[in-house]
């Protein structure tokens, strides 16, 4: 098991790791977070390529300062990096001759690693000379001939097209199969990173806001950080006064007290998916924005100040500046407390 | 219409005619007369200056002496500047500082450096011979044994050119990509076989070229023999540019040296070929297989 206790690093004032502390099993774990959340920052720590403060342990053992090289792990990051003055079977070669393999023995493996990842006649080819997906999967194939018990994946295939993404990560889920490998992905996707994980790690500058199993995280997120870094589109938060007879939304006005759950009276923020504003009802917006991304439809409300984001799973036209009526989904809300911990779940249908 | 471009082309042609040319063909020329002081002018003397050539062991012994010259000062040059580029590639303290200080030597001129040189390794005025006393090693007739005196005409142009080294080789370092150092060090090579398996091999193409223009340079070495030995003791440290210009310019035997310059002309022509292809082949191919 590899366990991280307090990582803490700080360049120029700003904090890159903020007291991190999780423990990785074998498996696949997903780093998700924004851009700048610190996911890098923790692979490179990791890997021995940042130097923080803390403690990291793999099977009991101390790395703290054991160099990268001595290190057990093995790393893809976004850039296709691979050695360029070298073919692609010696790129696989490489590391396991680094480990001590006589050179015909690691050709040998590297051999074998082509095949399953499909680049079999690209053997003799440099790296410059193959395409931007097939460059990476050198580099994906270079990191698993290694063998190493912990594989760092940084966001591997952000710089790759749609539809070589989704090929690319069933390939790698499928290498990666009873493998036994504890493998750290580092995503922003939220889609993708509770798809692929076994477990996840929502990550928000520098800390690590949250761990768990992918569905139980989606479905309460313990921190308004949280409930943002997992929800894409972004989730609507609304403000709300509530006391014992009333409940007063920011923008929207009063709403029936009986919309949430009882409450001591105070200020909370109901977070709501996008998903959860429908069409229909009797909230009426305006049209700020529509994007069609695929079979979806993501549209920027403004309702009277209150900025919403609806998500239709059909192709919309909304034409921008029109009228708009929706119903906001109260019965699936996480409502948060001042201090921006989830408090409870759900109110009634608005 | 394409035939415009010929007009254009034309200046430049006449230029290279001018300049490359004619001098070459007109050195093709006077190597097949006897011009010297006693017979000026173009006579024919057929391929005597060829034979007297094939008979002349000075010659051929400046030929072998300067091959020995270059490939040792050259190497040692490229070792010593790649050693130096290293040491400045990376952030060290005064980095900028030590940059500048390395390339003085490159940016003095050839003549007066030599003469300085001569001065420090001058046996009972120079201030080296005192220094190797006090160290123990005692004093060394410097310019006046051949082998001492080789070794001096050594160190100056290593001392001189090592610059040229360092500066290309640098360039060269901070071109590389950062990338695969990264990789590297995940895959479990330490500072040493980085250095063995990804820098060398990546500085292939340049260390060939930089090592090609200091050895064609290297090939011509005449204004530290002139000032430093003026090739002596004897003939210890002549090269053949200095024996060209002593036939040539000293003994006046014009169409000799336009014979000696031709036979070096090709004789380098060939050599350094050889020379960029077995350099190809071992820095840039091997190093990658």
């Amino acid at each position: 098991m590899l366990s991280l206790s307090d990582l803490t690093l700080t360049e120029s004032g700003v904090p890159h790791l903020a007291g991190i502390s999780l423990a990785f099993r074998p498996g696949l774990t997903t780093l998700l977070g924004r851009t700048g959340a610190g996911k890098t920052t923790l692979l490179r720590a990791i890997a021995g390529l940042a130097q923080p403060t803390g403690q990291i342990r793999f099977n009991g053992e101390d790395w703290s300062r054991l160099a990268p090289w001595q290190r057990p792990v093995a790393m893809v990051t976004q850039q296709f990096i691979n050695y360029p003055h070298l073919n692609v079977l010696d790129n696989l070669a490489f590391p396991l001759m680094r480990r001590g393999e006589a050179k015909a023995a690691a050709r040998e493996t590297a051999r074998d690693m082509l095949g399953r990842v499909g680049l079999s006649q690209m053997a003799s080819r440099r790296p410059s000379e193959l395409s931007g997906g097939q460059q990476q999967r050198v580099a994906i194939a270079r990191a698993l001939v290694k063998g190493a018990p912990i594989l760092l994946l940084d966001e591997p295939f952000v710089n790759l097209d749609y539809n070589l993404r989704e090929g690319m990560r069933e390939e790698l889920s499928a290498l990666l199969q009873a493998s036994g490998t504890t493998v750290i992905y580092a995503s922003t996707d939220p889609r993708e990173a509770l798809r692929m994980g076994d477990q996840v790690v929502l990550m928000a500058e520098g800390r690590a806001l949250q761990s768990g199993a992918p569905r139980a995280v989606f479905a309460a997120p313990e921190t308004l950080d949280a409930a943002r870094v997992v929800n894409d589109p972004p989730v609507n938060l609304l403000g709300a006064a509530v006391s014992d007879t009333t409940l007063v939304l920011d923008h929207l006005g009063p709403a029936p007290r009986d919309l949430l759950p009882p409450l001591p009276p105070g200020r909370y923020t109901l977070a709501l998916r996008a998903e959860d504003i429908r069409q229909g009802g009797s909230l009426m917006t305006r049209v700020a924005l529509t994007e069609v991304s695929g079979s979806e439809t993501v549209t920027h409300l403004d309702a009277g100040g209150q900025p919403l984001v609806m998500l239709e799973r059909q192709v919309a036209e909304h034409a921008l500046g029109s009228s708009l009526v929706v119903t906001p989904d109260f019965k699936a809300a996480l409502i948060y407390g001042p201090d921006g911990r989830l408090i409870a779940k759900g109110g009634r249908n608005g | 219409m394409y035939r415009q471009k010929y007009i254009f082309l034309l200046p430049g042609l006449l230029v290279l005619i001018a300049v490359i040319l004619f001098p070459l063909l007109f050195t093709i020329r006077v190597s097949f007369s006897s011009w010297d002081v006693y017979n000026p002018g173009l006579n024919n003397a057929g391929g005597a200056m060829y034979a007297r050539m094939w008979e002349d062991a000075r010659y051929w012994e400046a030929l072998w002496r300067l091959s020995l010259l270059s490939v040792s000062t050259v190497l040692i040059q490229y070792v010593l500047g790649f050693a130096l580029a290293l040491l400045v590639w990376r952030e060290i303290a005064a980095r900028r500082f030590f940059r500048v200080l390395f390339l003085v030597p490159m940016m003095t001129t050839p003549v007066v450096m030599s003469v300085i040189w001569r001065t420090i390794f001058h046996e009972s005025l120079g201030p080296l011979n005192p220094i190797l006393n006090a160290i123990g090693i005692g004093a060394q007739p410097w310019l006046s044994q051949p082998g001492f005196a080789f070794a001096a005409v050594m160190i100056v142009e290593i001392w001189q050119w090592t610059p040229f080294m360092f500066l290309l080789l640098l360039a060269g370092l901070l071109s590389l990509p950062s990338e695969p150092y990264l990789a590297a060090k995940v895959d479990g090579a330490g500072p040493i076989r980085t250095f063995l398996s990804v820098t060398f091999p990546m500085m292939g193409a340049i260390s060939v070229g930089a090592i090609l223009i200091r050895a064609i340079e290297a090939s011509k070495i005449m204004e530290t023999v002139y000032v430093l030995t003026s090739g002596g003791p004897g003939t210890s440290t002549e090269t053949v540019s200095y024996y060209i210009y002593i036939r040539g310019m000293r003994d006046f035997q014009i169409g000799y040296s336009a014979a000696l310059s031709l036979t070096y002309l090709i004789i380098m022509a060939v050599a350094l070929t050889l020379i960029a292809k077995a350099l190809m082949r071992l820095m840039v191919r091997g190093a990658n297989a």
